[in-house]
Protein backbone atom coordinates (compact mmCIF):
# COMPACT_ATOMS: atom_id res chain seq x y z
CA UNK A 1 0.00 0.00 0.00
CA UNK A 2 1.51 3.36 -0.92
CA UNK A 3 1.40 6.03 1.64
CA UNK A 4 2.36 9.89 0.32
CA UNK A 5 4.10 12.18 2.31
CA UNK A 6 1.44 14.65 3.99
CA UNK A 7 0.14 16.95 1.14
CA UNK A 8 1.73 20.12 1.40
CA UNK A 9 0.49 22.97 -1.05
CA UNK A 10 0.44 22.16 -4.52
CA UNK A 11 2.10 18.83 -3.48
CA UNK A 12 0.03 15.24 -4.87
CA UNK A 13 -2.86 14.65 -1.65
CA UNK A 14 -5.71 16.64 -1.38
CA UNK A 15 -6.29 20.09 -0.53
CA UNK A 16 -5.77 21.38 2.98
CA UNK A 17 -9.15 23.12 2.35
CA UNK A 18 -10.82 20.09 1.24
CA UNK A 19 -9.41 18.26 4.36
CA UNK A 20 -10.85 21.17 6.32
CA UNK A 21 -14.41 20.57 4.83
CA UNK A 22 -14.06 17.07 5.35
CA UNK A 23 -13.17 17.33 8.76
CA UNK A 24 -15.90 19.68 9.79
CA UNK A 25 -18.50 17.58 8.43
CA UNK A 26 -17.67 14.63 9.84
CA UNK A 27 -17.77 16.17 13.27
CA UNK A 28 -21.10 17.64 12.39
CA UNK A 29 -22.52 14.23 11.37
CA UNK A 30 -20.90 12.70 14.56
CA UNK A 31 -21.78 14.89 16.85
CA UNK A 32 -25.43 15.39 15.09
CA UNK A 33 -26.83 12.46 16.56
CA UNK A 34 -27.17 9.62 19.50
CA UNK A 35 -27.77 6.45 17.06
CA UNK A 36 -24.40 4.62 17.85
CA UNK A 37 -25.08 3.32 14.02
CA UNK A 38 -24.12 6.34 12.49
CA UNK A 39 -21.44 7.19 14.92
CA UNK A 40 -19.47 3.95 14.43
CA UNK A 41 -20.44 4.10 10.99
CA UNK A 42 -18.49 7.42 10.71
CA UNK A 43 -15.86 6.52 12.90
CA UNK A 44 -14.71 3.81 11.08
CA UNK A 45 -14.91 6.05 7.30
CA UNK A 46 -12.87 8.45 9.33
CA UNK A 47 -10.09 5.16 10.20
CA UNK A 48 -9.99 4.36 6.70
CA UNK A 49 -9.34 7.63 5.73
CA UNK A 50 -6.47 8.27 8.14
CA UNK A 51 -5.28 5.32 7.41
CA UNK A 52 -4.85 5.78 3.85
CA UNK A 53 -3.47 9.01 3.99
CA UNK A 54 -1.63 8.44 7.33
CA UNK A 55 2.85 9.92 6.13
CA UNK A 56 5.30 7.57 6.75
CA UNK A 57 6.57 7.55 10.06
CA UNK A 58 3.70 8.47 11.83
CA UNK A 59 1.64 5.92 14.09
CA UNK A 60 -2.19 5.76 14.52
CA UNK A 61 -1.69 3.27 18.09
CA UNK A 62 -1.24 6.80 20.41
CA UNK A 63 -4.32 7.92 19.12
CA UNK A 64 -6.02 4.55 19.06
CA UNK A 65 -5.10 4.67 23.24
CA UNK A 66 -6.21 7.83 23.87
CA UNK A 67 -9.65 6.91 22.06
CA UNK A 68 -10.26 3.96 24.19
CA UNK A 69 -9.16 5.79 27.41
CA UNK A 70 -11.65 8.70 26.27
CA UNK A 71 -14.51 6.05 25.50
CA UNK A 72 -13.37 3.89 28.50
CA UNK A 73 -14.02 6.61 31.04
CA UNK A 74 -17.26 8.13 29.25
CA UNK A 75 -18.82 5.10 29.80
CA UNK A 76 -17.49 4.53 33.09
CA UNK A 77 -18.90 7.86 34.18
CA UNK A 78 -22.25 7.00 32.73
CA UNK A 79 -22.73 4.08 34.18
CA UNK A 80 -21.87 5.04 37.67
CA UNK A 81 -23.82 8.08 37.66
CA UNK A 82 -26.31 6.78 35.50
CA UNK A 83 -28.75 4.75 37.43
CA UNK A 84 -31.60 4.20 35.33
CA UNK A 85 -32.58 1.13 33.43
CA UNK A 86 -33.92 -2.33 33.46
CA UNK A 87 -31.06 -4.42 33.58
CA UNK A 88 -29.37 -4.08 36.82
CA UNK A 89 -25.56 -5.34 36.91
CA UNK A 90 -24.70 -4.86 40.09
CA UNK A 91 -25.64 -1.87 42.84
CA UNK A 92 -23.51 0.25 45.14
CA UNK A 93 -24.28 1.27 48.73
CA UNK A 94 -26.93 4.08 48.26
CA UNK A 95 -25.69 6.35 51.16
CA UNK A 96 -22.60 6.33 48.63
CA UNK A 97 -22.42 10.18 46.97
CA UNK A 98 -23.34 10.43 42.80
CA UNK A 99 -22.12 6.74 42.53
CA UNK A 100 -24.28 5.04 44.82
CA UNK A 101 -27.35 3.03 43.70
CA UNK A 102 -28.24 0.35 40.91
CA UNK A 103 -25.75 -0.13 38.03
CA UNK A 104 -27.42 -0.93 34.70
CA UNK A 105 -26.55 -2.07 31.74
CA UNK A 106 -28.31 0.86 29.66
CA UNK A 107 -26.08 3.43 31.50
CA UNK A 108 -23.13 1.37 30.19
CA UNK A 109 -24.25 1.39 26.67
CA UNK A 110 -25.23 4.71 26.60
CA UNK A 111 -22.01 5.83 28.20
CA UNK A 112 -20.21 3.66 25.31
CA UNK A 113 -22.09 5.55 22.84
CA UNK A 114 -21.10 8.58 24.32
CA UNK A 115 -17.47 7.26 24.10
CA UNK A 116 -18.30 6.23 20.38
CA UNK A 117 -19.12 9.86 19.26
CA UNK A 118 -16.15 11.35 21.29
CA UNK A 119 -13.55 8.50 19.23
CA UNK A 120 -15.30 9.60 15.93
CA UNK A 121 -15.00 13.07 16.61
CA UNK A 122 -11.41 12.64 17.24
CA UNK A 123 -10.69 10.61 14.31
CA UNK A 124 -12.73 13.24 12.05
CA UNK A 125 -10.06 16.30 13.47
CA UNK A 126 -6.55 13.92 13.32
CA UNK A 127 -6.31 14.05 9.80
CA UNK A 128 -5.80 17.66 10.77
CA UNK A 129 -2.66 16.94 13.17
CA UNK A 130 -1.76 13.68 11.69
CA UNK A 131 -1.74 13.94 7.61
CA UNK A 132 -1.62 17.85 7.13
CA UNK A 133 1.73 20.03 8.21
CA UNK A 134 0.61 23.24 10.43
CA UNK A 135 0.85 25.76 7.53
CA UNK A 136 -1.51 23.31 5.54
CA UNK A 137 -4.18 23.97 8.56
CA UNK A 138 -3.58 27.68 8.64
CA UNK A 139 -4.07 27.63 4.89
CA UNK A 140 -7.32 25.55 5.28
CA UNK A 141 -9.09 28.33 6.90
CA UNK A 142 -11.22 30.67 5.45
CA UNK A 143 -9.27 34.22 5.35
CA UNK A 144 -10.97 35.39 7.98
CA UNK A 145 -9.86 32.81 10.35
CA UNK A 146 -6.94 32.79 9.51
CA UNK A 147 -5.80 33.15 13.28
CA UNK A 148 -7.63 31.06 14.42
CA UNK A 149 -6.19 28.86 12.00
CA UNK A 150 -3.12 29.50 13.56
CA UNK A 151 -4.22 29.26 17.10
CA UNK A 152 -5.64 25.29 15.85
CA UNK A 153 -2.34 24.56 14.50
CA UNK A 154 -0.26 25.57 17.13
CA UNK A 155 -2.37 23.46 19.36
CA UNK A 156 -2.66 20.50 17.34
CA UNK A 157 1.09 21.17 17.08
CA UNK A 158 1.71 20.73 21.01
CA UNK A 159 -0.22 18.19 21.45
CA UNK A 160 1.30 15.56 19.87
CA UNK A 161 4.81 17.33 20.80
CA UNK A 162 3.33 16.83 24.09
CA UNK A 163 3.39 13.26 23.50
CA UNK A 164 6.81 13.12 22.07
CA UNK A 165 7.94 14.75 24.88
CA UNK A 166 6.58 12.21 27.59
CA UNK A 167 7.65 9.82 25.50
CA UNK A 168 11.56 11.10 25.77
CA UNK A 169 11.26 11.95 29.76
CA UNK A 170 9.87 8.83 31.06
CA UNK A 171 12.82 6.69 28.26
CA UNK A 172 15.49 8.60 29.98
CA UNK A 173 14.18 8.55 33.67
CA UNK A 174 14.21 5.06 33.35
CA UNK A 175 17.82 5.01 31.64
CA UNK A 176 18.37 6.96 35.02
CA UNK A 177 16.95 3.31 36.60
CA UNK A 178 13.58 4.91 37.56
CA UNK A 179 10.20 2.17 37.64
CA UNK A 180 6.93 3.31 37.96
CA UNK A 181 5.42 2.30 41.65
CA UNK A 182 2.38 4.15 42.04
CA UNK A 183 0.62 7.53 41.39
CA UNK A 184 3.54 9.70 43.09
CA UNK A 185 6.46 8.15 41.53
CA UNK A 186 5.14 9.37 37.98
CA UNK A 187 5.62 13.17 39.54
CA UNK A 188 9.43 12.75 38.31
CA UNK A 189 7.92 12.47 34.32
CA UNK A 190 5.42 14.45 35.19
CA UNK A 191 7.07 17.57 36.46
CA UNK A 192 9.54 17.73 33.30
CA UNK A 193 7.30 17.05 31.04
CA UNK A 194 5.16 20.08 32.22
CA UNK A 195 8.29 21.96 32.32
CA UNK A 196 9.35 21.71 28.98
CA UNK A 197 5.78 22.21 27.52
CA UNK A 198 6.21 25.20 29.27
CA UNK A 199 9.43 25.53 27.69
CA UNK A 200 8.45 24.85 24.33
CA UNK A 201 5.70 26.97 24.40
CA UNK A 202 7.42 30.52 25.18
CA UNK A 203 10.14 29.41 22.34
CA UNK A 204 7.12 29.19 20.28
CA UNK A 205 5.82 32.46 20.84
CA UNK A 206 8.99 33.92 20.25
CA UNK A 207 9.89 32.65 17.03
CA UNK A 208 6.28 33.38 16.07
CA UNK A 209 6.96 37.13 17.13
CA UNK A 210 10.66 36.96 15.21
CA UNK A 211 8.91 35.94 11.97
CA UNK A 212 6.45 38.98 12.03
CA UNK A 213 3.57 37.68 13.62
CA UNK A 214 0.99 39.43 13.71
CA UNK A 215 2.40 42.35 11.63
CA UNK A 216 0.38 42.11 8.61
CA UNK A 217 -1.53 39.29 6.30
CA UNK A 218 -0.05 36.16 6.22
CA UNK A 219 1.54 35.30 2.35
CA UNK A 220 2.75 32.41 0.82
CA UNK A 221 4.69 31.18 -2.03
CA UNK A 222 2.50 28.80 -3.67
CA UNK A 223 -1.73 28.53 -3.51
CA UNK A 224 -2.74 24.96 -3.42
CA UNK A 225 -5.64 25.06 -6.00
CA UNK A 226 -8.92 22.92 -5.71
CA UNK A 227 -9.05 20.00 -7.48
CA UNK A 228 -12.08 17.96 -9.64
CA UNK A 229 -11.00 15.38 -6.49
CA UNK A 230 -11.00 18.09 -3.83
CA UNK A 231 -14.56 19.40 -4.49
CA UNK A 232 -15.39 15.38 -4.86
CA UNK A 233 -14.57 14.71 -1.64
CA UNK A 234 -15.76 18.09 0.02
CA UNK A 235 -19.29 18.25 -1.52
CA UNK A 236 -19.40 14.43 -0.45
CA UNK A 237 -18.96 15.19 3.18
CA UNK A 238 -20.78 18.93 3.61
CA UNK A 239 -23.81 16.66 1.41
CA UNK A 240 -23.70 14.00 4.54
CA UNK A 241 -23.62 17.14 6.69
CA UNK A 242 -26.27 18.89 5.47
CA UNK A 243 -28.70 15.48 4.93
CA UNK A 244 -27.87 14.86 9.22
CA UNK A 245 -28.65 18.45 10.08
CA UNK A 246 -31.81 18.68 7.51
CA UNK A 247 -33.42 15.29 8.34
CA UNK A 248 -33.15 16.60 12.23
CA UNK A 249 -34.50 19.94 12.11
CA UNK A 250 -37.33 17.91 9.91
CA UNK A 251 -38.23 15.88 12.86
CA UNK A 252 -37.09 12.76 11.38
CA UNK A 253 -35.82 10.58 14.21
CA UNK A 254 -31.70 9.69 14.37
CA UNK A 255 -31.19 9.63 17.53
CA UNK A 256 -31.25 6.45 19.96
CA UNK A 257 -32.47 6.24 23.35
CA UNK A 258 -31.64 2.80 25.48
CA UNK A 259 -33.33 4.01 28.19
CA UNK A 260 -35.66 1.93 29.79
CA UNK A 261 -34.18 -1.50 28.34
CA UNK A 262 -32.33 -1.63 25.06
CA UNK A 263 -33.81 -2.31 22.04
CA UNK A 264 -32.18 -2.01 18.40
CA UNK A 265 -31.59 1.32 17.29
CA UNK A 266 -33.73 2.42 14.36
CA UNK A 267 -31.91 2.83 10.61
CA UNK A 268 -32.33 5.07 8.10
CA UNK A 269 -30.65 3.60 4.37
CA UNK A 270 -30.57 7.45 3.35
CA UNK A 271 -28.05 8.67 6.57
CA UNK A 272 -26.23 5.08 5.84
CA UNK A 273 -25.43 6.32 2.75
CA UNK A 274 -24.55 9.45 4.25
CA UNK A 275 -22.32 8.08 6.26
CA UNK A 276 -20.84 6.22 3.66
CA UNK A 277 -19.96 9.30 2.03
CA UNK A 278 -17.58 10.74 4.39
CA UNK A 279 -15.49 7.63 3.38
CA UNK A 280 -14.67 9.02 0.05
CA UNK A 281 -11.33 10.11 0.92
CA UNK A 282 -10.14 6.96 1.60
CA UNK A 283 -10.93 5.58 -2.26
CA UNK A 284 -9.09 8.86 -3.69
CA UNK A 285 -5.65 7.87 -4.09
CA UNK A 286 -2.74 9.70 -3.90
CA UNK A 287 -2.05 11.24 -7.49
CA UNK A 288 0.85 13.03 -9.83
CA UNK A 289 1.86 16.50 -8.49
CA UNK A 290 0.04 19.17 -9.62
CA UNK A 291 1.96 22.36 -10.77
CA UNK A 292 1.38 24.57 -8.25
CA UNK A 293 -0.39 28.94 -8.71
CA UNK A 294 2.05 31.10 -8.05
CA UNK A 295 0.76 33.27 -5.29
CA UNK A 296 0.67 36.70 -4.38
CA UNK B 1 -37.34 62.32 1.32
CA UNK B 2 -41.11 61.51 1.46
CA UNK B 3 -40.50 58.82 -1.34
CA UNK B 4 -37.71 57.27 1.21
CA UNK B 5 -39.91 57.41 4.49
CA UNK B 6 -42.69 55.74 2.55
CA UNK B 7 -40.31 53.02 1.23
CA UNK B 8 -39.30 52.19 5.20
CA UNK B 9 -42.87 52.05 6.34
CA UNK B 10 -43.51 49.25 3.58
CA UNK B 11 -40.85 47.76 4.48
CA UNK B 12 -41.63 47.70 8.46
CA UNK B 13 -45.24 46.56 7.20
CA UNK B 14 -44.11 43.60 5.37
CA UNK B 15 -41.71 43.21 8.47
CA UNK B 16 -44.29 42.87 10.62
CA UNK B 17 -45.87 40.81 8.40
CA UNK B 18 -44.08 38.23 7.87
CA UNK B 19 -42.94 38.16 11.93
CA UNK B 20 -46.61 37.56 12.81
CA UNK B 21 -46.46 35.08 9.78
CA UNK B 22 -43.55 33.06 11.31
CA UNK B 23 -44.97 33.83 14.89
CA UNK B 24 -48.25 32.20 13.74
CA UNK B 25 -46.55 29.02 12.09
CA UNK B 26 -44.48 28.58 15.23
CA UNK B 27 -48.02 28.63 17.50
CA UNK B 28 -49.76 25.21 17.70
CA UNK B 29 -52.13 24.87 15.71
CA UNK B 30 -55.39 24.17 16.43
CA UNK B 31 -55.17 20.81 18.66
CA UNK B 32 -56.14 17.68 17.16
CA UNK B 33 -57.72 16.37 20.26
CA UNK B 34 -61.10 18.28 21.08
CA UNK B 35 -62.19 19.05 24.61
CA UNK B 36 -65.98 19.96 22.55
CA UNK B 37 -68.59 17.43 23.55
CA UNK B 38 -69.30 14.79 21.30
CA UNK B 39 -66.40 16.07 19.01
CA UNK B 40 -64.79 12.87 17.98
CA UNK B 41 -65.91 9.40 17.40
CA UNK B 42 -62.13 8.31 18.25
CA UNK B 43 -61.43 6.79 21.64
CA UNK B 44 -58.35 6.27 23.22
CA UNK B 45 -57.52 4.99 27.02
CA UNK B 46 -55.16 6.65 29.76
CA UNK B 47 -54.12 4.14 32.07
CA UNK B 48 -52.13 5.85 34.94
CA UNK B 49 -50.62 3.92 37.90
CA UNK B 50 -48.56 5.81 40.84
CA UNK B 51 -46.12 5.16 42.87
CA UNK B 52 -48.29 4.01 45.52
CA UNK B 53 -51.06 1.74 43.20
CA UNK B 54 -53.49 4.04 42.79
CA UNK B 55 -54.76 4.24 39.74
CA UNK B 56 -56.17 7.14 37.67
CA UNK B 57 -57.82 6.06 33.96
CA UNK B 58 -59.66 8.22 31.24
CA UNK B 59 -61.42 7.78 27.98
CA UNK B 60 -60.13 10.35 25.43
CA UNK B 61 -62.70 11.05 22.31
CA UNK B 62 -61.02 12.78 19.29
CA UNK B 63 -62.09 13.85 16.02
CA UNK B 64 -59.20 12.87 13.74
CA UNK B 65 -57.87 9.24 12.62
CA UNK B 66 -54.67 9.43 14.81
CA UNK B 67 -53.41 11.55 17.76
CA UNK B 68 -50.25 11.69 19.28
CA UNK B 69 -49.65 10.18 23.14
CA UNK B 70 -49.06 14.15 24.60
CA UNK B 71 -52.58 15.10 23.09
CA UNK B 72 -53.92 12.39 24.31
CA UNK B 73 -52.52 13.29 27.94
CA UNK B 74 -53.49 17.07 27.20
CA UNK B 75 -56.97 16.11 26.37
CA UNK B 76 -57.14 13.95 29.28
CA UNK B 77 -56.90 16.90 31.64
CA UNK B 78 -54.20 14.80 33.89
CA UNK B 79 -51.88 17.30 34.57
CA UNK B 80 -48.22 16.59 33.78
CA UNK B 81 -45.21 18.18 32.97
CA UNK B 82 -41.93 17.29 30.58
CA UNK B 83 -38.72 18.07 29.27
CA UNK B 84 -37.77 17.24 25.51
CA UNK B 85 -35.01 14.62 24.43
CA UNK B 86 -34.40 15.77 20.80
CA UNK B 87 -35.87 13.33 18.36
CA UNK B 88 -36.80 10.88 21.50
CA UNK B 89 -39.37 13.37 21.90
CA UNK B 90 -41.47 14.37 25.42
CA UNK B 91 -40.62 12.83 28.29
CA UNK B 92 -42.73 12.80 30.89
CA UNK B 93 -41.13 13.94 34.38
CA UNK B 94 -44.23 14.71 36.63
CA UNK B 95 -47.96 12.79 35.91
CA UNK B 96 -50.82 14.13 38.45
CA UNK B 97 -48.65 15.56 41.00
CA UNK B 98 -46.14 12.64 41.74
CA UNK B 99 -43.68 13.73 42.03
CA UNK B 100 -44.33 16.84 43.21
CA UNK B 101 -41.33 18.35 42.41
CA UNK B 102 -38.32 17.03 40.35
CA UNK B 103 -34.51 18.09 40.23
CA UNK B 104 -33.20 15.76 37.36
CA UNK B 105 -35.72 14.07 34.41
CA UNK B 106 -35.93 11.33 34.52
CA UNK B 107 -35.79 10.99 38.06
CA UNK B 108 -33.07 9.56 39.99
CA UNK B 109 -35.23 7.28 41.80
CA UNK B 110 -38.01 6.84 39.76
CA UNK B 111 -39.48 7.59 36.74
CA UNK B 112 -42.84 7.52 34.46
CA UNK B 113 -42.55 4.38 32.14
CA UNK B 114 -44.47 4.77 29.29
CA UNK B 115 -46.68 1.85 27.62
CA UNK B 116 -49.00 1.94 24.65
CA UNK B 117 -51.40 -0.78 24.00
CA UNK B 118 -52.65 -1.58 20.51
CA UNK B 119 -56.22 -2.36 19.79
CA UNK B 120 -56.67 -3.44 23.12
CA UNK B 121 -53.20 -5.97 23.04
CA UNK B 122 -51.17 -6.51 25.70
CA UNK B 123 -49.12 -3.45 27.08
CA UNK B 124 -45.77 -2.66 25.18
CA UNK B 125 -42.86 -0.57 26.61
CA UNK B 126 -42.76 2.65 24.37
CA UNK B 127 -39.26 3.42 23.04
CA UNK B 128 -40.24 6.72 22.13
CA UNK B 129 -41.39 9.79 24.08
CA UNK B 130 -45.00 10.82 23.91
CA UNK B 131 -44.83 13.55 21.68
CA UNK B 132 -43.41 10.66 18.85
CA UNK B 133 -46.56 7.81 19.90
CA UNK B 134 -49.27 8.02 17.51
CA UNK B 135 -52.35 6.46 18.49
CA UNK B 136 -55.46 5.40 16.84
CA UNK B 137 -58.91 4.68 18.10
CA UNK B 138 -58.81 1.51 20.47
CA UNK B 139 -55.14 2.26 21.49
CA UNK B 140 -54.31 3.22 25.21
CA UNK B 141 -51.63 5.36 26.61
CA UNK B 142 -50.26 3.80 30.16
CA UNK B 143 -48.16 5.20 32.35
CA UNK B 144 -46.69 3.58 36.00
CA UNK B 145 -44.49 5.47 38.21
CA UNK B 146 -41.25 2.74 38.38
CA UNK B 147 -38.32 2.51 40.04
CA UNK B 148 -35.35 3.59 38.02
CA UNK B 149 -33.63 0.90 38.21
CA UNK B 150 -35.02 -2.46 37.38
CA UNK B 151 -37.71 -4.29 34.94
CA UNK B 152 -40.59 -1.58 34.32
CA UNK B 153 -43.64 -3.64 34.96
CA UNK B 154 -47.01 -2.34 33.18
CA UNK B 155 -50.25 -0.93 34.53
CA UNK B 156 -53.47 -2.25 34.86
CA UNK B 157 -54.94 -3.16 31.39
CA UNK B 158 -56.93 -0.66 29.38
CA UNK B 159 -59.73 -2.91 28.93
CA UNK B 160 -62.64 -1.27 30.07
CA UNK B 161 -61.66 2.24 30.58
CA UNK B 162 -63.33 2.88 27.01
CA UNK B 163 -66.17 0.01 26.67
CA UNK B 164 -65.72 -1.84 23.69
CA UNK B 165 -62.44 -1.85 21.48
CA UNK B 166 -63.64 -1.27 18.22
CA UNK B 167 -66.89 0.97 18.30
CA UNK B 168 -69.35 2.35 15.69
CA UNK B 169 -69.50 6.27 14.90
CA UNK B 170 -72.65 5.77 16.17
CA UNK B 171 -72.29 4.07 19.60
CA UNK B 172 -69.03 6.69 20.43
CA UNK B 173 -70.77 9.59 19.91
CA UNK B 174 -73.99 8.19 21.67
CA UNK B 175 -71.08 7.48 24.81
CA UNK B 176 -69.89 10.42 24.69
CA UNK B 177 -72.91 12.53 25.02
CA UNK B 178 -73.10 10.46 27.96
CA UNK B 179 -69.99 11.61 29.28
CA UNK B 180 -70.93 14.56 28.31
CA UNK B 181 -73.16 14.67 31.04
CA UNK B 182 -71.32 12.41 33.47
CA UNK B 183 -68.39 14.19 33.34
CA UNK B 184 -67.57 16.36 36.27
CA UNK B 185 -69.11 13.23 38.88
CA UNK B 186 -67.23 10.82 36.98
CA UNK B 187 -63.79 12.54 37.13
CA UNK B 188 -64.42 12.75 41.00
CA UNK B 189 -65.13 9.38 40.68
CA UNK B 190 -62.37 8.09 39.63
CA UNK B 191 -60.21 9.59 42.25
CA UNK B 192 -61.80 8.16 44.62
CA UNK B 193 -61.99 4.53 43.68
CA UNK B 194 -58.67 4.32 42.97
CA UNK B 195 -57.76 4.86 46.40
CA UNK B 196 -57.39 7.14 49.26
CA UNK B 197 -54.02 8.08 48.81
CA UNK B 198 -55.36 9.24 45.19
CA UNK B 199 -57.53 11.65 46.55
CA UNK B 200 -55.43 12.57 49.41
CA UNK B 201 -53.15 13.66 46.71
CA UNK B 202 -55.31 15.70 45.08
CA UNK B 203 -55.02 14.30 41.86
CA UNK B 204 -58.78 14.51 41.05
CA UNK B 205 -59.43 17.75 41.93
CA UNK B 206 -56.53 19.12 40.65
CA UNK B 207 -56.37 17.61 37.66
CA UNK B 208 -59.37 16.36 36.53
CA UNK B 209 -61.31 19.37 34.58
CA UNK B 210 -64.75 18.83 35.88
CA UNK B 211 -66.16 21.21 32.96
CA UNK B 212 -64.45 18.62 30.10
CA UNK B 213 -67.27 16.86 28.29
CA UNK B 214 -65.09 14.33 26.33
CA UNK B 215 -63.47 12.55 29.51
CA UNK B 216 -65.70 9.78 30.79
CA UNK B 217 -63.67 8.42 33.50
CA UNK B 218 -64.00 4.60 33.63
CA UNK B 219 -64.66 4.82 36.93
CA UNK B 220 -66.01 0.49 37.74
CA UNK B 221 -62.50 0.07 35.31
CA UNK B 222 -60.46 1.69 37.65
CA UNK B 223 -61.18 -0.21 40.72
CA UNK B 224 -61.50 -3.52 39.23
CA UNK B 225 -57.70 -2.75 38.00
CA UNK B 226 -56.72 -1.24 41.45
CA UNK B 227 -58.12 -4.79 42.92
CA UNK B 228 -55.77 -6.86 40.76
CA UNK B 229 -52.14 -5.25 40.75
CA UNK B 230 -50.52 -5.69 37.53
CA UNK B 231 -47.22 -7.53 37.58
CA UNK B 232 -47.07 -8.69 33.94
CA UNK B 233 -43.37 -7.69 32.74
CA UNK B 234 -44.17 -5.65 29.58
CA UNK B 235 -43.57 -6.72 26.03
CA UNK B 236 -40.48 -5.33 23.99
CA UNK B 237 -39.93 -1.96 23.25
CA UNK B 238 -42.64 -0.55 20.76
CA UNK B 239 -40.41 0.97 18.31
CA UNK B 240 -43.39 1.47 15.97
CA UNK B 241 -41.73 -0.27 13.11
CA UNK B 242 -40.91 -4.29 12.48
CA UNK B 243 -38.19 -5.74 11.08
CA UNK B 244 -35.85 -2.68 10.18
CA UNK B 245 -34.05 -3.48 6.60
CA UNK B 246 -31.93 -0.18 7.32
CA UNK B 247 -30.30 -2.57 9.52
CA UNK B 248 -28.80 -4.88 7.34
CA UNK B 249 -27.58 -1.59 5.18
CA UNK B 250 -25.95 -0.39 7.78
CA UNK B 251 -24.20 -4.15 8.76
CA UNK B 252 -22.72 -4.51 5.34
CA UNK B 253 -21.43 -1.32 5.55
CA UNK B 254 -20.21 -1.34 8.77
CA UNK B 255 -18.12 -4.91 8.11
CA UNK B 256 -17.38 -3.55 4.74
CA UNK B 257 -15.60 -0.39 6.42
CA UNK B 258 -14.11 -2.43 9.28
CA UNK B 259 -12.80 -5.18 7.09
CA UNK B 260 -11.16 -2.68 5.25
CA UNK B 261 -9.05 -0.34 8.38
CA UNK B 262 -8.35 -4.12 9.69
CA UNK B 263 -6.64 -4.72 6.13
CA UNK B 264 -4.82 -1.85 5.76
CA UNK B 265 -3.73 -1.58 9.41
CA UNK B 266 -2.04 -5.05 8.18
CA UNK B 267 -0.60 -4.12 5.72
CA UNK B 268 0.80 -0.82 7.34
CA UNK B 269 2.04 -3.28 10.09
CA UNK B 270 4.37 -5.57 7.46
CA UNK B 271 5.15 -2.33 5.62
CA UNK B 272 3.61 -2.80 2.09
CA UNK B 273 4.48 0.27 0.00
Amino acid sequence: MSRERAPSSGAPGLAPRAWFIWSVAAVTVALSTDNPIYRGLVALAALNVLLTWLPPGRRVRPLGLVLLFAAGIAALINLLAGHTGADVIARLPGDWPLVGGALTLESLVFGGVLGLGLAAALLAVAPLSLVLEPHDVVDAMPGPLERTGIAVATSLNLVSGFGRTFTEVGDAQRMRGWKPRGLRSWNEVLVPVVLTAIEDSVMLAESMEARGFGAGRRTSYARATLRRRDVAVAASAAGAAVLFVGLRLAGVAVDWYPYPTLYLPPINPVLVAGCLALALPSLARPAAPVPARRGP
Amino acid sequence: MCGVGRLASVLAATAVALAAAALASLAPGSPMVSSCAGAGSQRAALVVEHGDGSVVTRCVSFGTATVTGEQLLNSSGVAWSGQAFGSYGQAVCALDSEPARYATCPGQENYWAVFVSRGGRAWRLSSAGISSLTLVDGDAEGFRYVPAAGDPTAPPPPAGVCGAVVATAATAAARSSTSTATAASAATATATDAGPSAAAAGSAPATAPTGDATLAAAAGTSAGAASSPPDAAPAAPDTGSGLDPGLLVAAVAGGGLAGLALLRLAAGRRGVT
